[in-house]
C-alpha cells in the first residue's frame, strides 16, 4: 500500500519530533534508493542525515500542493542537490546526470516482518546476538569501537559478529518468504 | 593496498554504523570505514546498510531505523 507522509505535515510544521519521526519511518527508504546511484562516490548514510535534518529545519516552509507526499518529493530535491554539491566540491560530477530523481513511494510496513524478525533474532547465537542488539540500541549514537569495549570485544571481533548475525537474519527471513532489500 | 576479503568485510560492517562524525560546524562526515572502500565495496556497503536498516525499522515499534533515530537525537540537542 502506498502512503501519502504529507499526514503528518501540520504537525511537523507546528515543531513536532514525533511526528517528524513518524514521515521519517516511511520516507526514509525512498530516499534511500534514490541515493543509490551516488553510492560508489559519497556516503550516502552521511548524505540521507544531512538531508532528513535540513527537511526537519524548514518543513515549516513546505506547503501541500494538491498532490501526495510534497514533503517527500522535497526531501528528495534537498537529498539530490546536496549529493550533487558533495560531488562537485570532489569534482566527481558523474557524466549524463540528469537530475532524474525516482518517484518511488513510501509503503505502509508490512506487519508479518516484526513477527518474522522477532522469531529470526531468537534463533541467533548469544556473541551475534548481543553485537546485533548493541548496534538496535546505540541508534547511531556511538561508534562501534565504544559498543565493542562494552561487549568486551575487539572492533574487528565484533564486526565479524554482526556481519553474522545480519547474515543468519537474512537468510531466515528469506527462509520465511520475507521479501528483504 | 589491496585488503583482504575479511578486511573487506570488517569495512563494510562498519560502514553500515548510523554514527557518523561531525565537523566543526556540524557537518556529518563520511564514515572512515567508507572511505577505505573501493567503488564496489562502496556499493557492498549501501546494500548492507539498506538491508540493516529495513531490519532496524521492523524491530522498531514506530518502523524507525539506526538512521531516524540518529536524527531524532540530533533534533533534540
Amino acid at each position: 500500500l502506498s502512503l501519502d507522509l504529507d499526514m503528518h505535515l501540520p504537525a511537523i510544521g507546528a515543531g513536532d519530533p514525533e511526528s517528524f519521526a513518524l514521515w521519517m519511518a516511511g520516507a526514509e527508504p525512498p530516499l534511500r534508493r534514490a541515493l543509490r546511484r551516488f553510492a560508489a562516490d559519497l556516503d550516502t548514510e552521511a548524505v540521507l542525515q544531512e538531508t532528513l535534518l535540513r527537511v526537519w529545519q524548514v518543513a515549516r516552509r513546505v506547503e501541500p500542493d494538491g498532490r501526495p507526499n510534497a514533503l517527500l518529493r522535497f526531501a528528495h530535491r534537498v537529498a539530490r542537490n546536496l549529493a550533487l554539491s558533495m560531488l562537485r566540491a570532489a569534482r566527481e560530477i558523474p557524466d549524463g546526470d540528469a537530475g532524474a530523481d525516482l518517484a518511488d513511494e513510501p509503503r505502509a510496513p508490512d506487519p508479518l516482518l516484526r513477527r518474522a524478525l522477532a522469531a529470526c533474532r531468537e534463533r541467533l547465537p548469544r556473541r551475534p546476538a548481543q553485537a546485533l542488539d548493541a548496534r538496535l540500541d546505540a541508534s547511531g549514537a556511538e561508534p562501534d569501537a565504544a559498543l565493542a569495549r562494552r561487549l568486551g570485544m575487539t572492533t574487528n571481533t565484533f564486526l565479524q559478529n554482526f556481519t553474522r548475525a545480519r547474515k543468519l537474519l537474512a537468510d531466515c527471513l528469506r527462509a520465511r518468504g520475507v521479501e528483504l532489500p | 593496498m589491496k585488503t583482504t576479503r575479511a578486511e573487506r568485510e570488517a569495512l563494510i560492517a562498519a560502514a553500515t554504523s548510523a554514527h557518523r562524525a561531525r565537523d566543526a560546524d556540524g557537518r556529518v562526515l563520511p564514515h572512515p570505514a567508507w572511505l577505505d572502500l573501493d567503488a564496489d565495496g562502496r556499493r557492498a556497503a549501501f546494500d548492507a546498510t539498506e538491508l540493516a536498516r529495513a531490519l532496524e525499522a521492523a524491530a522498531d515499534a514506530r518502523g524507525l531505523s539506526a538512521t531516524g533515530r540518529a536524527v531524532l537525537a540530533r533534533i533534540a540537542l
